[in-house]
């Protein structure tokens, strides 16, 4: 994994234990990872900084990861969300909102790639 | 206008009767004094002949007097003398008669008859006789020339009398003509008028029987009319009723069925009519399949109105099988006396099957809600667990290994009870198993963990370790789970639901339980806003929900038909006001229930 350069990327998900280790997870991998445990603070978080990608899990109490990313979108459509569920088949309005939907359980490097994948794209190919 | 009453129509008949019997009363008396007056002049017609026959007889005497006196003139021989003597008593007879009877016009001419009569015998007749009986002569002219004026003097007063009567003959004859026509134009003008009036009378009384018959019957065609409509109005509503409908006399014999009942038992109304009922209505317990006391012989027992019990099959004549429902009610005369047995019944097969698909489909729509629940439990840890192996793959420290291990241990022991909390959910067990309280709430509360934390609620737990029952796990599993979710639900964001297991010894008396046995109680406590009073009753309908498209609605009604088939109840307190505000739901559980097979 070159090039990452220390990306900023938001992490939000409710389950405090998975959050942890996503985020050991993609610092090991050379990510800087601001993370949140609900949408407000996730939406706090996206607009406050200038985080280059979104790693968020779709069922939240309060605000589900579809409304997180729509909003999101309102904000800053050009940053690239992937969107994390425990559920298989999400409604098409909710995938359309985000650029990579996968399902927790595929495994480390799943997400890895994806999430480079998401950041390589806008740029000139690596 | 009122028909023929017994009363009056005697009456008339008696009028009827007794007039023409009057009447002729009445004409007989007229005839009577007719004829009577007929007689009297018939009467003196018969005397005026009396008194010719007399007169005439008188002068056939003084003829014969004459006679004799001439024949003894002629001969002297006294023998010739015989008519003249022989003459005289009956004359005297005569005359005396004619005297008695004779009218005073008659009776100056009678008596110078008599005078003359008199004088020609004293004068003449006598002294001739004398003459000569002396041998006299007695050829005088003149002398016999006085004798024979005597004599025609003295008929001349006989015919005077004999004209008078007869004369009086005459007018009397005609005079009883005329009586006898008058009397028969009277009779005829009479009996015509009599008969005029009778047959106008009787026509007109029995113009009145006629019309007060005519509108009896006209009632009695009414009340027909009426009787039939109304019968044909009950036939049709009989026949439109869409359940069955079979009566019964009283000692249980079929009478009517109509179409649906006749469809459901599979006879028809002419096969099954005299029947005893249990023949044609054959009904056996669902589960038992004994036969159940029908309906009729249940209302012949206790004289009301009776339901039968659930759970029934109607076998049917070709021997398919329907569930029904159905009640008996005795049929009363004016009188209170029970004349016949009624019962309606119906199939609701079709009715149990939606029931039991509704049931069904409860059960998949909490499961839907659970897997939703249990994918996230599931996969969340499932998911550490990897990215932890994939760090301890990619170079961590001996510190960071340990750690890491450790996480990946706790999440894989979650991941674990979880799943066998899930799968445990739905295993259906044949018989009833002692479940233990306390074992299964742990998994329950372990299972909605992630959930009670995504709701933000608190969740506390007081369950004592030895509290057991006998029931169905899965289906006892499926009823907690209801019941907490609905606590955590209403309790929202900082809200606390309270767990708690209460056993209940042998003797205890309860405001809910039916009888006094042993048991447990679980309660499930939340603080959220409670229940307002206009919600309470609905709870455990079918379909009632609150919480809009989310709830389905079925979850109340299912659990109370769990628990009743448990022969256990779902008992809901709850508070909208003050400061203990919220919903508190107590189930009580046997510990060794006769389980109410179907029992809903």
């Amino acid at each position: 994994m070159m090039g990452n350069k220390s990306r900023m990327v938001l992490c939000v998900d409710d389950e405090a234990v998975g959050l942890r280790v996503r985020k050991l997870l993609l610092e090991r991998a050379g990510y800087q990872v601001l993370t949140a445990i609900d949408g407000y603070s996730g939406l706090e978080l996206f607009a406050a900084h200038p985080v280059e990608a979104v790693v968020l899990d779709y069922s939240m109490p309060g605000m589900h990861g579809g409304e997180v990313a729509s909003r999101m979108r309102q904000t800053k459509p050009e940053i690239p969300i992937l969107l994390l569920s425990a559920y298989v088949g999400l409604p098409d309005e909710v995938s359309s909102l985000v650029d990579i939907y996968m399902t927790k359980g595929e495994g480390a490097p799943a997400l890895l790639d994806k999430l480079d994948s998401l950041l390589s794209v806008p740029a000139a190919s690596d | 206008m009122e028909g023929l009453e017994l009363r009056k129509f005697k009456r008339t008949l008696t009028q009827v009767l007794i007039l023409p019997i009057i009447a002729c009363l009445f004409l007989a008396g007229v005839l009577v004094w007719q004829i009577r007056g007929s007689n009297l002049t018939v009467g003196l017609i018969d005397q005026s002949d009396r008194r010719i026959a007399l007169a005439t007889n008188i002068e056939t005497r003084v003829v014969d007097e004459e006679t004799g006196l001439r024949g003894y003139q002629t001969t002297s021989d006294p023998r010739f003398l015989r008519p003249y003597r022989d003459a005289e008593a009956p004359m005297q007879r005569a005359v005396a008669a004619l005297q008695s009877m004779a009218r005073p016009e008659q009776e100056q001419s009678l008596k110078q008859f008599i005078e003359e009569h008199q004088t020609w015998h004293e004068a003449f007749a006598e002294p001739l006789i004398a003459t000569i009986a002396a041998g006299g002569q007695t050829n005088d002219v003149d002398l016999n020339l006085t004798g024979v004026e005597r004599m025609d003097s003295m008929r001349e007063h006989l015919h005077a009398i004999v004209k008078a009567s007869e004369q009086r003959r005459t007018d009397r004859i005609a005079e009883w003509q005329a009586q006898m026509r008058h009397v028969l134009i009277l009779l005829i003008v009479l009996a015509l008028s009599i008969g005029l009036i009778i047959g106008l009378f009787t026509r007109n009384r029995l113009k009145g029987v006629s019309t007060a018959f005519r509108h009896s019957l006209d009632l009695q065609q009414r009340r027909a009319e009426e009787l039939f409509q109304s019968e044909q109005h009950l036939r049709t509503t009989l026949a439109s009723i869409a359940d069955g409908v079979i009566t019964c006399d009283p000692g249980g014999s079929v009478q009517l069925m109509n179409l649906v009942a006749q469809e459901l038992t599979g006879w028809t109304e002419s096969q099954a009519r005299d029947r005893p009922l249990h023949e044609v209505f054959h009904i056996v317990n669902e589960a038992t399949r004994q036969p159940v006391e029908n309906p009729v012989v249940k209302v012949q027992r206790l004289n009301r109105v009776v339901g039968i019990a659930n759970h029934t099959l109607l076998i049917r004549k070709d021997g398919s099988e329907l569930s029904i429902d159905d009640s008996g009610a005795p049929i009363r005369n004016a009188a209170g006396e029970m004349t016949g047995i009624v019962m309606v019944f119906r199939d609701i097969t079709m009715e149990r099957r939606t029931r039991a698909a509704l049931l069904a489909n409860e059960k998949l729509a909490v499961a839907g809600r659970l897997a939703a629940t249990i994918a996230h439990e599931i996969h969340n840890p499932l998911d550490s667990v990897a990215n932890l192996l994939y760090l301890l793959q990619n170079g961590a420290t001996q510190e960071e290994s340990q750690q890491f291990l450790q996480i990946a241990q706790s999440e894989l022991t979650r991941v674990t009870q979880i799943s066998r909390a899930m799968l445990s959910l739905y295993r259906e067990s044949k018989a009833p198993v002692p479940v233990n309280l306390k074992e299964m709430l742990d998994e329950l509360l372990l299972l909605m963990e992630g959930r009670f934390h995504s709701l933000g609620v608190s969740v506390s737990a007081n369950l004592p370790p030895e509290v057991a029952i006998d029931g169905f796990p899965a289906e006892l599993r499926q009823v907690f789970t209801n019941l907490i979710t609905n606590a955590a639900e209403a309790a929202g964001e900082g809200g606390s639901v309270a767990v708690r297991v209460i056993p209940r010894p042998a003797g205890l008396l309860s405001p809910f339980a039916e009888a006094q046995e042993p048991g447990a109680i679980v309660e499930i406590a939340d603080n959220g806003p409670g229940i307002p009073p206009e919600v309470h009753e609905h709870l455990f309908q079918p379909f009632f929900t609150t919480k809009g498209e989310r709830g389905t609605g079925l979850g109340l009604w299912v659990s109370q038909g769990i628990i009743r088939k448990h022969a256990g109840n779902i008992d809901i307190a709850s508070k909208t006001v003050g400061p203990n505000h919220g919903t508190t739901v107590s189930v009580f559980l046997a510990s060794k229930p006769i389980i109410n097979a179907g029992g809903d």
